[in-house]
């Protein structure tokens, strides 16, 4: 891989991250003028105890100056105070990021079967493995994560009353250790086998196609020519030229990761990011809003630039361009 | 190869946790928990910071206040102080304070931590004291004797309702911005401190033994938040909960049937209403809603009982007066022949009489000789789930009575921009006030009305009237009662009367709980408020386990009770017995439950793997 590939795939990620961050900051100047008056409303508070509030969260001054005072902030790893809670930001989104990475990540994991079931439903395109394979995805894609959240809470929480009705963690629960982790995944299989669910099809859908598209390539003839086996040629040939496109889409998965799923966090009352987003939108409280965004982009852009660095290690015409 | 082995792995790991994890509430417990379920999480536990509802629970739980509230009609009782002295001018007040008290951290709990409070959260203006405390200045004559003096004649006293927090805990952070302070120290006074708080899952709250009217029966409770209403009703159903606050009125209906569970509907006096722009302030406003008879005319257009019925499904309180206070006894009747009922004829009529008619014909009235058409800008609120039905009903109701609307939907900090700016002709919003009606009287005064729009003020019916401002100043020095409160009625006819708002209905909490673990729930005020979330929130504290009931299903609602639902608090015997029998019931059959989930859940995720691997068996086909 050339050095300049991977400096210029640097230098790509940080002067997105740099947009997003102005883009950040003026989208939320603009679309809310006075938001402390409007989160006081009702509350008897005099104009003086307004105006304290309104220095409180940087919302006094020029745009401009608000501005400089929230990138230098930033730059110090300080994403200013929740207008709800009087938090700091990193705080209150540190807290979401644990339960977030447990549900997405291990469900994104769990999902990724769906990456081996459609090289081999791609490679025997046509047979009942394959027909069952797709449509059983199709299916599982179709059908929206809030849905199947709604019917699994319905039937094996609110009716049989085996798995937690919502929450990561038993009410009033003191647990820690081992305990506090077998809780925890107690309470997040439903949600877990929710997105997994609906992530399956998806994965499979991808890495069926680019299985096929492998199977006009003429290497594949060479390879069988030579004599090898079927199994052999799929696995040393097939599936290293279909891995581009899965890889690409689990690396922005991965990165969503971050962001929570909205749908089902807020269902199963699961405290993550997704949850923490549509409370903040809500609210709204946009410093927390504002953090949310920049670790959402963050996140992308990074996984991105992981994607971009492994393209260019799988496959090297990416990184000789 | 290795990367598929790597996935499963994973796979399986992941489900082999599922399977060992224990049921709910396996560990054998004996403290006695009430959980409570809920949607809205408290935004700081910082009394000078937070305003939330649910952090105001939390308060009420924690810290003792100087005076009481009575549950049944908010009347003032003894609190900290056990008595007061009133000077003869009504100025100053003498409380004394009942010997012994304590923090829940055994610090002596004296005068001085009362004035303390009161001063500094006067001088430093804590949003959720100042309204009360900005007049009074208070001394500790002695650790028993707290004097305070108020500037002005202020019929709130001698009730002091503020939170009252530890100054040798509060004094420390409050050098620097105290609103910062996260105040999880969990000392108070009241019956239950904060013990822990998961933001966004549920905070715990601990009996304390030394509350000044002796510990609670119970001796932890649990408020558990859900983001669905649904799957919180699912809790309250299956008995993971006991008590659910805010339950979607479309769930309601399905508990009011069950005898294991009471459905409550309690009012606080907050509301809903059609705002006015009756054009006393900045803006562009219609200049017909100046006329006091077009606004009379729009309220004789709207069927109110019809939107209580379909759009609150009939869960609230059918009052068209404003909701100044929780306390029904403030809410005013208005003579019959003054009442500006359903009557879309008279409404016609009025208008017709006043010069707006239909000159050209399309259906729409027009201003008095011709000219500018009767339409009203009506925004619309983004944030509601109602607004968009409460439209429906009502722009087809204007346009009867020959009035267009042009509808925009604003979220609610775009909206206080236009009602700032004066751009706006309708719209639909709420209140919710306090206690005490002055301050929801006082936004309706001329100075609240907003002259410069940088600077919004509360008035936004841009609406004036000396005759308004001058009861207002009457009622808020009037130190006799019933004197005061024929001054909020005779006010509040007035508002009524001249219709800068068209109250729609009066909102109300819908609460349910469970009737088969305690007894003792308490609506304030009595008969028409709710369970919990309630001013002073007194049922925490008087609430009890049912006697020992070897039951293990608990469907029968009405067994024996041979608890004390009069709840003088001091009862502890029924504590011990209860929780571990029904406790162990639950988990039997959730531990069952709970291995068939697994069986299931391997079985389904065991099969996806399986069909995965299965082409390997044929794999030697196409040699």
């Amino acid at each position: 891989m050339r050095p300049w590939f991977v400096v210029r795939k640097l230098l790509g990620a940080v002067s997105t991250l740099a947009f997003v961050v102005v883009v950040n900051f003026f989208l939320f100047r603009i679309v809310n003028k006075d938001p402390v008056s409007k989160m006081f409303r009702g509350r008897n508070l005099t104009q003086e105890q307004l105006q304290q509030q309104r220095v409180k969260f940087n919302l006094d001054g020029s745009k401009w100056d608000q501005f400089v005072a929230y990138v230098r902030q930033m730059l110090h790893g300080d994403l200013g105070l929740s207008m709800k809670s009087q938090r700091p930001v990193t705080t209150v989104i540190g807290e979401a990021l644990w339960p977030t990475i447990l549900l997405v990540g291990v469900s994104t994991m769990l999902s990724m079967i769906g990456i081996t079931i459609g090289y081999r439903a791609g490679w025997r395109r046509g047979s009942r493995y394959d027909t069952t394979a797709t449509s059983l995805s199709m299916l599982t894609y179709a059908m929206p994560e809030f849905w199947i959240g709604m019917v699994l809470l319905g039937v094996f929480a609110a009716w049989l009353g085996w798995f937690p009705v919502g929450g990561l963690e038993d009410p009033g629960s003191h647990a820690t250790g081992v305990a506090k982790l077998l809780d925890q995944f107690h309470h997040m299989a439903l949600p877990a086998i929710v997105l997994a669910v609906a992530y399956i099809g998806e994965y499979m859908i991808v890495a069926r196609s680019a299985m096929i598209e492998t199977l006009r390539e003429d290497y594949l003839q060479l390879a069988r020519a030579k004599g090898m086996r079927d199994a052999e040629v799929r696995r040393r040939h097939a599936v290293p030229n279909a891995r581009l496109p899965v890889v690409s889409l689990s690396a922005i998965n991965l990165g969503f990761v971050l962001g929570g799923a909205i749908a089902v966090e807020s269902i199963f009352s699961w405290p993550g990011v997704g949850n923490l987003t549509q409370l903040a939108i809500r609210g709204p409280d946009f410093p927390v809003l504002q953090g949310l965004f920049l670790l959402l982009s963050a996140a992308v852009i990074f996984a991105n630039l992981i994607a971009d660095l492994l393209y260019g290690k799988l496959d090297p015409r990416v990184a000789g361009r | 190869m290795t990367r598929r082995l790597w996935g499963i792995a994973l796979a399986t790991a992941a489900l082999g946790a599922m399977v060992v994890a224990p049921g709910p509430g396996a560990a054998a417990d004996e403290t006695v928990t009430l959980t409570v379920g809920l949607l809205q999480d408290i935004d700081s536990p910082n009394v000078t910071a937070g305003y939330l509802v649910s952090s105001y629970e939390v308060w009420n739980l924690q810290y003792a206040t100087l005076t009481d509230k009575a549950a049944d009609d908010f009347a003032i009782t003894p609190g900290l102080a056990e008595s007061w002295d009133a000077s003869a001018d009504g100025l100053t007040y003498t409380y004394h304070l009942r010997e012994g008290l304590q923090w829940s951290d055994g610090q002596p709990l004296t005068a001085d931590d009362v004035a303390w409070t009161i001063n500094t959260s006067r001088e430093q203006e804590w949003v959720n004291h100042y309204s009360t405390t900005q007049n009074l200045t208070a001394t500790a004559v002695d650790d028993l004797t707290l004097e305070v003096v108020s500037a002005v004649p202020d019929p709130k006293l001698p009730m002091l309702d503020v939170y009252i927090v530890p100054r040798h805990i509060w004094e420390a952070p409050s050098n620097d911005d105290i609103t910062t302070y996260e105040a999880l120290d969990g000392v108070g006074s009241g019956p239950f401190t904060l013990d822990e708080w998961k933001p966004g899952q549920e905070w715990i709250m601990k009996a304390n033994p030394s509350y000044w009217q002796g510990a609670p029966a119970i001796d932890q409770i649990v408020f558990r938040l859900y983001t669905e209403g649904a799957a919180m009703v699912a809790a309250l159903e299956s008995g993971e909960i006991d008590a659910a606050h805010d339950v979607p009125a479309e769930l309601f209906g399905g508990l009011q049937g069950r005898d294991d569970i009471t459905a409550v509907v309690g009012s606080q006096g907050g509301m809903t209403e059609l705002g006015i722009n009756a054009g006393d302030g900045l803006g562009d406003g219609h200049p017909a809603l100046k006329d006091v008879v077009v606004r009379q005319a729009i309220a004789h257009a709207i069927d109110r009982s019809a939107l209580f019925d379909r759009v609150l499904l009939g869960q609230g309180e059918a009052i068209d007066t404003l909701g100044v206070s929780s306390d029904p006894v403030w809410n005013p009747e208005i003579p019959a022949d003054q009442q500006l009922n359903y009557d879309p004829e008279k409404a016609k009529q009025m208008l017709e009489d006043a010069g707006y008619k239909d000159t050209d014909g399309d259906g729409i009235r027009e201003m008095p000789g011709g000219g500018q058409p009767l339409k009203f800008r009506y925004a619309e609120r983004s944030e509601s789930s109602q607004a968009a039905p409460i439209r429906e009903f009502i722009t087809a109701w204007l346009k009867e009575i020959g009035i267009d609307t042009e509808v925009s939907v604003f979220d609610d900090t775009q909206l206080t921009d236009e009602v700032a700016n004066g751009t706006y002709d309708l719209f639909v919003w709420g209140w919710t006030p306090f206690v005490d009606p002055d301050p929801m009287l006082s936004y309706f005064k001329c100075d609240q009305v907003t002259t410069d729009a940088n600077n919004p003020l509360y008035n936004d019916a841009s609406w004036c009237n000396a005759e308004y401002d001058e009861l207002y100043a009457q009622q808020n020095q009037e130190l006799d009662r019933s004197k005061r409160v024929d001054l909020v009625h005779q006010m509040l006819t007035l508002f009524y009367e001249q219709a800068p708002y068209v109250v729609l209905y009066h909102d109300a909490d819908t609460q349910a709980y469970r009737t088969d673990r305690f007894e003792g729930w308490m609506q304030q005020p009595k008969g028409t408020g709710p369970v919990l979330f309630s001013n002073t929130s007194p049922s925490y504290f008087h609430l009890n386990l049912i006697g020992a009931t070897p039951e293990t299903t608990p469907a029968t609602g009405e067994t024996t009770a041979p608890g004390d639902t009069t709840a003088t608090g001091d009862t502890t015997a029924p504590v011990a017995t209860s929780p571990a029998a029904s406790g162990s019931s639950d988990d039997d059959g959730s531990s069952t439950g709970l291995i068939i989930g697994i069986i299931a859940g391997v079985l389904v995720i065991g099969g996806g793997i399986a069909f995965a691997m299965r082409s390997r068996s044929s794999r030697d086909d196409r040699e």
